[in-house]
């Protein structure tokens, strides 16, 4: 007994999907660039100039981005 | 015309109730269905039919193998199974194979309806060839029957042996006529105190029906039976087990490629169909006979096979967590123990969720291009001895934010699908989900598969990180405008 999209699944058997951060180190990748964005940001508090929102808001921003997404992965809500 | 048809079907209705009683000491007739308007053209015949009626578990279990034959003169495709109307809306599972060829799979079937006043309806099953004219083919039909057991006495006390009747015709339902036949009836046990008999002139060979071999009945066999010949017959056996009965399963099944994982819900109403108690409920009773853990129409424990590398599992209810359950992790499966916070007696209900995670690898796998297929069970549940029949199932696959091009496949029947949008945690256009539904479903699909495939660009798979780091952004940036701001009272210093 065959259908169309079992021989599809059956043909993909070589590429199980992998995820590029693994369950084991959510946690720590989300803490460290949660925490790296904390850093960041009171740096840019301490002086807020234009040259530091580009060089320090940008970079913060995106540390809490992809940290915020693994953090709520590593305690359960899996995004 | 209409009304005089409608009348006499009433009459066919109402004598099928009379006849369905357990009245022994009565003589049976034989009811021929007749619909008001369509007859399936008698184009074949069964020349040996035999049926199997499997009563193991809470619900009936028939298997009938069949050589057709086409009477016709042309070759000929549609084979018609009749069914009361009453009936066949709790037909579950039902499949039509090639006894012969098992392997190429079930043929297709579906329902037709040709008068809504007619008490008939009929499944239409297509055979994948045309039967050529005086050819023969051999089919195996299988279908359950869901709430088909009533108990009797319908109120027991707590410890008391349950007895169910089960009423059906010794006849097999056909549309065509039918040349020899009979139909075995497995029960659990060899404990059958009433039973409906038939008399010996009946039967072909001159005995008297039923003929019993352990706990196995048989009717028939039975010649030259002509289309729609119904005998009704009912049988009491005991059945000191639960009859349960999900009137309603929502199960959900949710994707997530950030987190690599496949989570799952499953949210269970359950009722025991069993007989009633005639007292109130003893728990003193109950606990002194719980250490000799003897046979109960109570349903006491719930066993859930997981897929082995199952984790982080939970089991609530309406009050909160329920913790008494048990998790055994285990490298063929994975056990889920669960005990309801009350033995659920006959009538009694129970809802509750239960969920658990996954690994996603072993169930996603990558295609080329950015698609992806997705194979899960259609059904997972618990694995109790006697079974568990779903009224309803409602299956939702909630993929992604930003997948589409949503296409699935199934064994089980399903009556409709839908893909919709489904907002929760950091959605902003909200995840696709495949909605499906299925009724009339038993616990022996448990290991059939929904395979899902979908196209998920890369580009969508960074919406959330790149929503938020805008949000962040945009803080930043609030906060840089605000500091610039000179909130201060008086003259600008000037230099």
């Amino acid at each position: 007994m065959s259908s169309p999209l079992l021989d599809v699944w059956e043909a993909a058997s070589a590429s199980p999907y992998t995820p590029a951060v693994g369950k084991g180190v959510q946690f720590t990748l989300g803490f460290v660039l949660l925490f790296t964005s904390l850093v960041l940001a009171t740096i840019f508090g301490l002086n807020r100039s234009f040259v530091n929102l580009s060089v320090l808001g940008v970079p913060a921003s995106l540390a809490f981005g992809f940290g915020a997404v693994y953090m709520i992965c590593a305690v359960g809500v899996y995004v | 015309m209409r009304s005089v048809s409608f009348v006499s079907s009433c009459l066919a209705a109402l004598s099928s109730f009379a006849v369905a009683e357990l009245n022994l000491s009565q003589p049976l007739l034989s009811r021929q269905v007749l619909s008001s308007s369509f007859r399936p053209p008698p184009v074949f015949k069964n020349a040996h039919l035999v049926r199997m009626t499997n009563l193991d578990k809470a619900y009936a279990r028939e298997t009938i193998n069949v050589i057709i034959e086409n009477i016709d003169n042309k070759p000929q495709t549609k084979y018609y199974l009749p069914f009361d109307a009453s009936l066949i809306s709790k037909v579950g599972g039902f499949e039509v194979k090639d006894k012969k060829a098992p392997e190429k799979g079930p043929f297709k079937v579906e329902i037709v309806e040709y008068d809504t006043e007619s008490s008939t309806e009929f499944y239409l099953i297509h055979l994948p060839t045309p039967l050529a004219a005086r050819g023969q083919q051999t089919l195996s039909i299988t279908y359950s029957i869901l709430s088909s057991l009533s108990p009797v006495p319908a109120s027991i006390g707590q410890t008391d042996k349950q007895y169910v009747q089960y009423t059906f015709s010794a006849y097999t339902p056909s549309a065509y006529e039918t040349e020899k036949q009979k139909t075995k009836i497995k029960f659990p046990n060899s404990d059958v105190p009433d039973y409906t008999t038939l008399p010996a002139d009946l039967n072909a060979e001159n005995k008297a029906d039923p003929q019993k071999q352990g706990s196995t009945f048989t009717y028939g066999p039975y010649h030259n039976i002509p289309a729609g010949a119904q005998q009704s017959v009912s049988v009491r056996y005991e059945f000191t087990k639960p009859l349960t009965h999900a009137s309603l399963l929502e199960r959900d099944i949710e994707v997530s490629h950030w987190g690599g994982n496949l989570a799952s819900e499953e949210r269970y109403w359950l009722v025991n169909k069993g007989a009633s108690l005639k007292n109130h409920f003893s728990r003193v009773e109950w606990q002194k006979s719980s250490y000799m853990s003897p046979p109960t129409s109570a349903l006491k424990i719930l066993n859930l096979p997981l897929h082995p590398g199952a984790l982080n599992p939970y089991f609530t209810d309406d009050i909160g967590n329920v913790s008494t359950s048990r998790f055994r992790p285990g490298k063929k499966e994975a056990l889920l123990e669960l005990r309801p916070r009350y033995p659920i007696f006959g009538g009694w209900k129970y809802s509750f969720r239960v969920g658990w995670d996954a690994d996603l690898s072993s169930y996603l796998r990558k295609l080329k291009g950015d698609s992806y297929v997705l194979k899960v069970p259609f059904l997972e549940g618990p694995r109790i001895g006697e079974g568990l029949e779903y009224a309803r199932v409602n299956l939702r696959v909630i993929l992604p934010e930003g997948a589409a091009n949503v296409k699935y496949s199934t064994t089980v029947p399903i009556i409709a699908s839908t893909t919709t949008l489904h907002k929760t945690f950091l959605d902003t256009v909200g995840r696709t989900s495949l909605s499906l539904s299925a009724i009339n479903v038993v616990d022996d699909l448990r290991d059939r598969e929904l395979i899902v495939t979908y196209d998920y660009p890369w580009t969508a798979g960074l919406r959330k990180p790149i929503v938020i780091t805008l949000g962040v952004f945009s803080l930043f940036a609030v906060v840089f405008v605000i500091g610039t701001l000179d909130t201060s009272i008086g003259k600008k210093k000037t230099a």
